[in-house]
Formats: C-alpha cells, structure tokens, sequence
C-alpha cells in the first residue's frame, strides 16, 4: 500500500514537471533564440515548426531522438512563429493566429486576428502583440494598401482588438525587449521604438543606411541581419545606439 | 468595421487581385523560395572549416555563438563572446536547411524535408543523432509546393539538378506564382 502510495506520488510530481516544462517559456537559458521570422521553436519539451501551411509538433522530452506528433494544417501562407507563455503566435499572410499549448504539448486553435493580406512576422509580450505588415512585395497582397505596424490588444486572448496602427515603409522583421521595439525596414534601414504608450509611439532611433531584414534584441546587444551583412549595436543607452562589428556577407 | 468602408475594400481586394494576376511589382528583395540544386547524396551533414557567408537568410544565438543559416547550404557558426570581434568558427553542411533551434547540445535543423538532431558539442566533429525521415514533404522535388503562393528564384537548368525548394530572402524575383 505505502509503496503504492509512493508511486502515485512520484507520478505526480512528474506529470507536474511535464506540465511546468511544456508551459514555459519559450527562451530558456538552455535554448537559444531566433529572430522574428523563425520557423523552429522550443517550448518545453516539443519543437514545434511550421512550413507553408502546417504547424508541425515534435516530441523532444528525449532530445537526441526528436519524435513527430501531430502535424495540423493551419491554413495557407504560414510564415512566422512565436512562442510566449504556454502560447503560439504563427504570422500569416492574411492574419494572426493564436493556439494555445495544452499540457502533453499538442497546440490547440485559440483565436485569430485577421488583417488585409500581407506579409508579416509577430512578437508579442503578454498584453500585446506587435505585427508588421508589409505589402510591398509581397507576392498576395491586395495593391494599394499600406505597409504598418499594428499593435494587438491580447490580454484577452480569445479576443484579440486591434490598438492602434502606423505607417511604416516595407516593414520586415521585428524585436521587442521590455517597451522597446525594433523594427527592420529592408533597404530603408531600421526604427527603434518606446511602445510603454500603444497610442503614441516614441521614435528613438532610425538607423537609415544599412539594410535590416530581422533583427535579435539581446539584453543591450543588437544582432540585425541583412541580406548584405550581420551587424551589431550595442543598445544599453537608447540614445546612443552604436554599431560595434559587422560581418560582411557575399563575395 | 463599418459597412461602406467593408466594401470599399472588398471592391478593392478584388480590383487589386485582378491586377496582381497581370501586372506584378517586383520588388527590390522579398523573402521566397529559392531551388536548391543538388546532386550527390543530399543527406551528408558534416563540419567544415569557416567559409565565407554567401547569402544569409537567419540567424539563431545561443551562449555566445551565433548560428547563421546560409540559405540552402548550412550553418555558419560565428563565436561572438567578443562581439565587437565575432570570430567565424566553423560551418556545418546540410543541404537544403532553411530553420534550426538548438537547446542544450542538441541542434534540430532541417535537411531539405528531413529533420535532423545534432551534438554540437564538439563543433569541428558534429554528429547526427538521429533524423525523422520526410518531416516536411512539402519541400522536396522540381517543382514548388502547389499550394505555395509568393515569389520564387526562377530554376536556372545551368546549375544543375533541383531536389527542392527553400526559403531565403531573393532579389528581383522574376517568377511567382
């Protein structure tokens, strides 16, 4: 009897450690970080992955022998993945879509935010989410319309209500560090924002000449990335934001 | 939304798609989907010493070091503990990767439709742990994913075989579907 007792308690405690794991967050100190249009995220003990227009879920809980779990389709023009508290963000081109992690890893559809058809990555903090969307050559969007940056209200997660929205030029990747947002503008450079007001964003920093498709905010270390270079800012003063190294790329 | 402006846009959407089918606007650079050619055993994955980066698409960072994904070709790994001098280290070759995440040692890549788990504890001798055959399917082959929509890098049938598509960012695209 005590022995059973033991195990059902033992039990326990591992399906509370499973739980915790697989509703962390999804930047460990044990996992690295993407920028914002990445495709591979760790959350826990799955990775999950999405490609055109599915979201891929694979067991990682042995981390040298990755299993596949379920493979849901999402629907068309998936670009982009972020994870945040037990939660999914996938950017595609004709909205936001929010699933929800369940205990035993597997994502289950939870709302969506849709927007005029475009392309645009997300990342988002637990009151709101920030999308860039970019029609300028992108191939599905509807001519005429503008490049924005949209701030989504989540803190009701199965509502998503849109804040407020600015133009932008051909906006790309973004970064968020606290209430400080980094945008990349493709060739027209990168913008740096404080968000603490949805309504009334503050420009800090608009670093024009260099060409900045997403961009990594590391704690004061900036890593931006261009289809011409990687370079890097340190930004622990917002109002001197300079550049420490760049990595040349192409012949 | 209010009624009027929903069909004004609607109006619009559907003018727009109507242009779009005729007259495309190439754009200056866009993210899509590129050939990867290829012929020899695609499967291959192994260190290499540092190269130059030729065309960049992601990175990753993780304890100092970045991971720079050369669209099609692998990762570069960059020691960045220093970052006004981040240092080329090393490259890993994996054919058709365009996504990696890495916890502990264990770095899950994509090898064109299969992924991947490799130690990189040692960075000069990366091992493959184990690879989920055809984890994304969708990629493989001549020809692009059917429901794909986006500009892609016209095959150019001088470079060879292509065994599949991958993501990077391409200039002037001149094909699309």
């Amino acid at each position: 009897m005590f022995r059973n007792l033991s195990l059902i308690f033992l039990l326990g405690l591992l399906g509370c450690a499973e739980d915790n794991s697989s509703l962390g967050p999804g930047q460990s100190s044990n996992t690295g970080v993407g920028g914002s249009l990445a495709r591979f995220t760790i959350v826990g003990n799955f990775l999950y992955t999405v490609d055109n227009s599915r979201l891929h879920t694979f067991d990682i809980s042995n981390p040298a022998q990755p299993q596949a779990r379920e493979s849901i389709e999402v629907g068309q023009g998936v670009e982009t993945i972020f994870p945040l508290n037990g939660l999914l963000f996938l950017g595609t081109q004709s909205g936001m879509l929010i699933y929800q992690l369940l205990p035993g890893g597997k994502p289950q559809f939870l709302s969506r935010y849709e927007h005029i058809v475009s392309c645009d990555p997300v990342v988002a903090n637990a009151q709101f989410a920030y999308v860039t969307l970019r029609v300028s050559g992108c191939r599905q969007a509807v001519a005429g319309a503008a490049d924005l940056l949209e701030i989504i209200d989540i803190s009701n997660i199965q509502q998503p209500t849109i804040v407020a929205s600015y133009d932008l030029e051909s906006p790309y990747g973004l970064g968020l560090d606290g209430e400080t947002l980094f945008v990349c503008l493709g060739v027209a450079g990168l913008k740096v924002f404080n968000v603490s007001d949805p309504q009334n964003l503050q420009q800090l920093a608009f670093l024009d000449d260099i060409n900045a498709v997403d961009v990594i905010p590391l704690n004061g270390l900036l890593l931006v990335i261009g289809p011409d270079s990687i370079l890097q800012y340190d930004y622990s003063d917002l109002n001197d934001i300079r550049k420490i190294s760049e990595i040349p790329i192409g012949a | 939304m209010k009624p009027i402006s929903f069909l004004l846009l609607l109006t619009l959407s559907l003018l727009g798609q109507g242009c779009v089918r005729e007259k495309v606007e190439i754009p200056a650079q866009v993210a899509g989907l590129a050939p990867v050619y290829f012929e020899g055993d695609w499967k291959a994955v192994q260190s290499e010493p540092p190269r130059p980066i030729g065309r960049l698409y992601k990175l990753y960072y993780k304890d100092g070091y970045i991971f720079a994904g050369e669209s099609q070709q692998g990762i570069h790994i960059i020691d960045n503990s220093n970052p006004s001098m981040p240092e080329k280290v090393g490259f890993i070759r994996i054919i058709g990767n365009s996504d990696i995440a890495i916890r502990g040692n264990v770095l899950y890549a994509n090898n064109l439709t299969d992924l991947l788990a490799l130690d990189i504890s040692e960075i000069a001798n990366v091992r493959v742990l184990s690879r989920v055959e055809n984890a994304f399917p969708g990629l493989a082959g001549g020809s692009l994913p059917e429901d794909y929509v986006g500009f892609f890098e016209c095959p150019d049938p001088n470079m060879g075989v292509v065994i599949g598509w991958s993501e990077q960012i391409i200039r002037e695209p001149q094909c699309w579907q």
